[in-house]
């Protein structure tokens, strides 16, 4: 295998017209910020306060949002969703959300990840991105990321002050977190599941969830 | 696979004549350009957003092992596994090897073009493995055992009709019978009988739209959340990704993205980007238990060493083929080969050789239409033109081209009997054409010039006579 990788590497060299680079070059590129060793370029974000440009953004791709001023409100929202569903009041919750005072607002929670028996799933969303209206979602042991694509219903947590700008804070939190930061998965998930593959008509649900609902925590 | 773009002219002519593929190409035209263009302008930052793009994968191809280092060492941290891939046949040896170690039987695969450059689900079939495209589009050229028509929508050559065919014949072993007609009815179904394959499937693969250096990150785009369920259900997740992938950090990646969705779609931001980063972590109670990547050169170190290096930018959005005349006219198919469009035109050359398919290349009006919605600035029709230079240099073309060429280099370098010639030429096709003004039929033109087509006749006059008798009338 690594006569493999020293093959790709040589013909590269080759092509560049140059042998391995020394240490301190190779120092002086670990240093840059990213590939211009400038500032991201991010676009100017329309006015409004960062919930209304997030809202504006999920509600452009067909997402929902309810807004709550605490997190105790969140299983009353939850089960209100459910009912206004259809739906029994049963859902696949995040171990982060296990805490929670589900039984008061009548759901029966299946706390963990799901095989794809559940209607419903919740779960939190770490960052929240004002530009695009998407959400940002770390896979752990408190977040199965199951739960973002298996149930029809996907409904997610996320609290105001996680909301950024752009992506680009979003990563910078993430590097902060050091060597642990980057779990297994970021999902960044910017409205339901679609397809466009049959004849270009949009059609929601593909193989994901077929709806999906921001509960947005003050 | 096997190339088919020899036979171009032949394959350019059925798909002409083919009415449902004219259909289901009418209706695509005009919706990609559109959507693009609506996203595009609401975006005040998109041109300087394309110039940071040219910037950042120039940067990276100029430092190429640097940052393909960098990012193999990241993989390794996190747990994962590197695999390199100089050739085609290497590639589909190592994922072959990976699937026979894991004991797998079943695999579910994410769409991934280079997956079909290289002929994985080939390999892996004749190896005994059942292999099940998600992406729907891959699923309904999978089923019709065709080759993808277009890099982001591979079955839109396909109707509703031939779909719903499609489904009737393959799903009754799943006890599905009834023939559906509706589009949601269609998606159903299809999204029912893979929801089985997913939870059943020992080893995922994937491409990966990029790959992040300075993390070990492989980012995957998809609408339909079909990649998610593919790298996350099975105990094996495969990526497979071309070597100019790699871009240095995730702010570079989030560049690319603001241009991906908005080029290729017209979407502000795909549906799912996923950014994975090795296998599950302990504690965690989903996610593989192995993460590959497979890294594939396939004679991208030879572009990257010669006049087609910007070719390594190309970011496989599909919006030079959207907005490309002769790929509107005839579909993906006619190109024989994985990539198709203006993209597909220099790729495929160089891949599978100038004899084989040096016809794509000439199949181009040079309208640099191309060119111009191209996020990543690759100047495609200069590589065309470079690809017939090429073509015309080793002496492929066919012989009346190439003495036609000739013949005309003399011409334009003999100004003088060059005018007097056309002048000639100008006064008896006029004559010729009489008051119609237009030929129906053309002596000696050969079987191009049928089916209804007719050609404008000249004048009487060459530009160059009016245009000098103007500027004499200004003068006086």
């Amino acid at each position: 295998m690594s006569g493999g990788r020293e093959q790709v590497l040589a013909a590269i060299r080759r092509s560049l017209g140059r042998g391995a680079l020394s240490a301190d070059a190779r120092a002086a590129l670990d240093a840059r910020r990213g590939a211009t060793d400038s500032e991201p370029l991010l676009p100017t974000l329309p006015k409004g306060t960062s919930a209304q440009v997030f809202r504006a953004g999920l509600e452009k791709v067909s997402g929902t949002m309810s807004e709550l001023t605490a997190l105790d409100e969140v299983p009353g929202a939850v089960a209100g969703y459910l009912a206004g569903h259809g739906l029994a009041l049963e859902a696949a919750v995040a171990p982060s959300l296990e805490s929670l005072d589900w039984a008061s607002a009548g759901i029966t929670p299946s706390v963990g990840p799901t095989r794809g028996g559940d209607f419903a799933g919740v779960s939190h969303a770490w960052r929240g991105v004002a530009e695009s209206g998407s959400l940002v979602l770390l896979s752990g042991p408190d977040n199965p990321t199951s739960l973002n694509f298996l149930p029809d219903h996907h409904l997610v947590v996320l609290r105001a002050q996680d909301l950024v700008p752009h992506l680009e804070q979003a990563w910078a939190a993430l590097r902060e977190q050091g060597e642990e930061g980057w779990p297994r998965t970021v999902n960044v998930i910017t409205g339901p599941s679609r397809t466009a593959d049959i004849e270009l008509t949009i059609q929601l649900g593909a193989h994901g969830p077929r709806s999906l609902h921001v509960l947005l925590v003050d | 696979m096997e190339p088919l773009s020899h036979a171009f002219k032949e394959r350019s002519v059925w798909a002409l004549q083919d009415e449902t593929l004219q259909v289901a190409l009418n209706r695509a035209k005009d919706g990609f350009a559109v959507k693009r263009a609506k996203a595009v302008d609401a975006l005040p930052e998109f041109e300087s957003l394309r110039d940071r793009a040219v910037a950042i994968k120039d940067h990276t191809l100029e430092n190429l092992d640097h940052y393909l280092e960098r990012y193999a060492e990241a993989v390794e941290r996190s747990g994962g596994k590197v695999h390199w891939a100089s050739s085609a046949e290497d590639a589909r040896r190592i994922v072959v090897e990976i699937c026979r170690a894991s004991g797998a039987r079943m695999i579910t695969k994410g769409k991934s073009m280079v997956g079909e450059e290289v002929g994985v689900n080939g390999a892996l079939e004749e190896a005994g493995f059942e292999v099940v495209e998600t992406d729907l589009g891959e699923y309904i050229i999978q089923l019709a055992q065709e080759p993808p028509s277009h890099i982001i929508v591979p079955a839109v050559h396909k109707t509703r009709g031939q779909i719903s065919d499609l489904f009737h014949q393959n799903h009754q072993k799943y006890g599905l019978t009834r023939k559906l007609s509706e589009v949601p009815e269609m998606v159903n179904e299809a999204r029912q009988v893979l929801r089985d394959k997913y939870l059943a499937a020992d080893v995922g693969i994937t491409g990966a739209n990029f790959l992040i250096a300075e993390s070990g990150t492989s980012v995957i785009v998809t609408n339909e959340g079909n990649g998610d369920l593919t790298c996350s259900l099975p105990k094996v997740h495969i990526v497979t990704a071309g070597i100019e992938k790699v871009v240095p950090t995730a702010d570079d990646a989030s560049t690319l993205l603001r241009l991906l969705g908005r080029s290729a779609t017209g979407q502000d931001m795909t549906t799912y980007t996923t950014f994975t980063t090795g296998p599950k972590r302990s504690g965690d109670t989903d996610g593989p238990e192995e993460y590959h990547v497979v890294l594939i050169d396939n004679g991208r170190t030879s572009m990257l060493g010669d006049q087609f290096r910007e070719m390594l930018r190309c970011i496989r959005c599909g919006a030079c083929m959207n907005h490309c005349p002769v790929y509107g006219a005839i579909g993906g198919h006619a190109y024989g080969w994985v990539y198709p469009g203006p993209m597909g035109s220099v790729l495929t050359p160089l891949a599978v050789g100038l004899k084989e398919a040096g016809n794509l290349p000439n199949a181009c009006t040079l309208n640099g239409h191309c060119a111009e919605v191209c996020p990543v600035r690759i100047p495609l029709p200069d590589l065309l033109r470079t690809l017939r230079h090429r073509e015309y240099q080793l002496r492929l073309g066919l012989k009346p081209m190439r003495w036609g060429l000739a013949a005309w280099l003399w011409f334009t370098t003999h100004p003088r009997i060059y005018r007097m010639g056309t002048r000639v030429q100008a006064r008896m096709l006029a004559l010729l054409a009489g008051r119609k003004g237009r030929f129906r039929r053309m002596p000696l033109a050969g079987s191009w010039f049928r089916g209804g087509r007719d050609l404008p006749a000249p004048q009487g006059e060459t530009f160059m006579a009016v245009w000098q008798r103007r500027q004499r009338g200004k003068g006086g």
